[in-house]
């Protein structure tokens, strides 16, 4: 099947399922207060667009300052994790089950001690993310293969050579598939801290909308806030594959 | 081998020791060390400080047991809806894909507006968050399935059954075991993440109580019992996952 073919058959999908949403909706089947219709959700954009468009630029301003950190830290720890071996024995289940429990135990905790601004969102952004990064990175040094690193090396390549040459083309993918990861990881954490604390942004909003019962409003958010964070990922995506090629 | 369990329970110790003297001498409301943590803990388990803790976990337990059958349930017949026929697969993954992308937390204040704020809501939560990993396994499974085995296997006249049951179970399992153990554990922090966001009853409002209420003992005493409960839950289902394994290896 051909791409253009798939793109075409995934564009209707998505299009049916709209009409059958709409469909639904129209004749009475479905409860617009609880699932308002597509039309409705596009008209409801225009009256909370400037609104959110401003509270998004809040959380996202939140967000890439976690994901700034969550990155450096993360890749940082990664490398380091990565490159000494005993270092990696010792830390790694505690990273793997760092990683798998559920961070939200530490919520309630991250709010008292940082109060109720942004920075308990950042601080929470930045636990979300750091730890898939971290082992991606890690994971990705370790299985780099040691053999050109040798060869390199016994050639006489200086070790600036060597890094810039051999490592760092080895690790790029790990670190790459790190920041697509990372960069979900730290939106969720930012939004369930302003959900949980009532922090001025885009995870307020959607809980005050919900809470006022505006559905259609309520919708056109979610949609808002989900069509950027997959933007960003397709973005990141096809940053991944241009640099592949310069490798 | 004995230098890195050395090692790892000396950081473990480390860190613990760290936390103990940082608490001891930071406010008593925000920093507890884990000589007070340790006595709220029996406490609670004597049920001496909430005698209504079991009500609470059972209902948790309850939501991620109803949430899982349902991510089980729905994740296995979209998966094979989805990658059984043959270009289904290939159109509709980047969709799922795609939806992976998105931070799930955003879909939960929609769903406590059509569920409430009751068990409902968090058990679809629990849902969205286990299901996807367990579709994608499906898929990322029926993809690896040789194709050759299931060409000869059917010239050799082995019915659609017969193929299903001998050919693509078996080349699926370990895939499809990881996807379900990923999912559960995600279905485990959505009933988690709902119960905290929102709710009146659970071990997640339990924990969001005593915050509340600045008794960050118990709060911590609390954590720390959810957090062995999840681990506990990861043990069962990583045993499962190797016994599966097991069983692939043996049947291959």
């Amino acid at each position: 099947m051909s791409a253009l073919r798939r793109r075409a058959l995934q564009s209707l999908s998505i299009a049916v399922l709209l009409a059958l949403w709409e469909l639904a909706v129209r004749t009475g089947w479905a409860d617009p207060l609880f699932v308002p219709a597509p039309s409705s959700v596009v008209r409801a954009f225009r009256t909370i667009g400037p609104e959110a468009l401003r509270l998004l630029g809040e959380t996202l301003g939140k967000t890439l300052l976690a994901y700034v950190l969550a990155v450096t830290l993360g890749v940082g720890a990664g490398l380091l994790i990565g490159g000494v071996r005993y270092l990696h024995d010792v830390v790694s289940p505690f990273l793997v089950a760092l990683y798998a429990l559920p961070k939200i135990l530490v919520l309630p905790w991250i709010l008292l001690t940082f109060g109720l601004a942004a920075t308990p969102a950042v601080v929470y952004g930045v636990l979300q993310g750091f730890f898939p990064i971290c082992l991606l990175v890690a994971g990705g040094v370790r299985d780099v293969d040691r053999m050109p690193l040798h060869v390199a090396r016994s050639m006489g390549a200086t070790s600036w050579q060597l890094y810039r040459k051999v490592i760092l083309p080895a690790v790029l993918p790990a670190v790459l598939a790190g920041m697509k990861l990372g960069i979900v990881f730290c939106l969720l954490g930012v939004l369930v801290v302003e959900m949980f604390g009532g922090i001025r942004g885009m995870g307020f909003l959607l809980v005050s909308l919900a809470n006022a019962f505006r559905a259609p409003e309520l919708f056109a958010a979610t949609a808002l806030v989900s069509l950027l964070s997959v933007g960003v990922v397709l973005g990141l995506e096809r940053l991944n594959q241009r640099l592949g090629h310069w490798r | 081998m004995r230098r890195v369990v050395l090692g790892r329970v000396l950081l473990l110790a480390g860190l613990l020791g760290l936390w103990e003297l940082w608490a001891r001498h930071g406010d008593p409301l925000l920093y507890v060390p884990p000589s007070r943590v340790v006595p709220a803990l029996a406490r609670l388990l004597r049920l001496e400080a909430y005698p209504t803790l079991p009500a609470h976990v059972g209902l948790t337990a309850f939501e991620v047991l109803v949430a899982y059958a349902l991510v089980v349930a729905l994740g296995l017949s979209l998966g094979f809806a989805l990658g059984l026929p043959r270009h289904v697969g290939a159109i509709y993954e980047p969709i799922l894909a795609a939806c992976y992308a998105i931070p799930s937390v955003v879909w939960y204040p929609s769903l406590m507006l059509f569920f409430g704020l009751g068990p409902a809501s968090k058990i679809a939560f629990g849902v969205l968050l286990g299901f996807f990993p367990v579709v994608l396994a499906v898929l990322a499974g029926l993809r690896a399935v040789e194709p050759h085995l299931l060409t000869v296997s059917r010239a050799l006249g082995a019915k659609p059954a017969a193929c299903f049951v001998k050919v693509v179970l078996p080349a699926i399992t370990a895939t499809l075991v990881a996807g379900l153990r990923a999912g559960l554990a995600l279905t485990v922090v959505g009933v988690l993440v709902g119960e905290i966001l929102g709710a009146r009853r659970g071990l997640g409002y339990l924990i969001n109580y005593t915050y509340g209420f600045f008794r960050t003992a118990d709060y911590a005493a609390l954590a720390l019992l959810a957090l062995v409960l999840v681990l506990l839950v990861d043990g069962i289902a990583a045993w499962t996952e190797s016994r599966a394994r097991r069983w692939t290896e043996g049947a291959a």
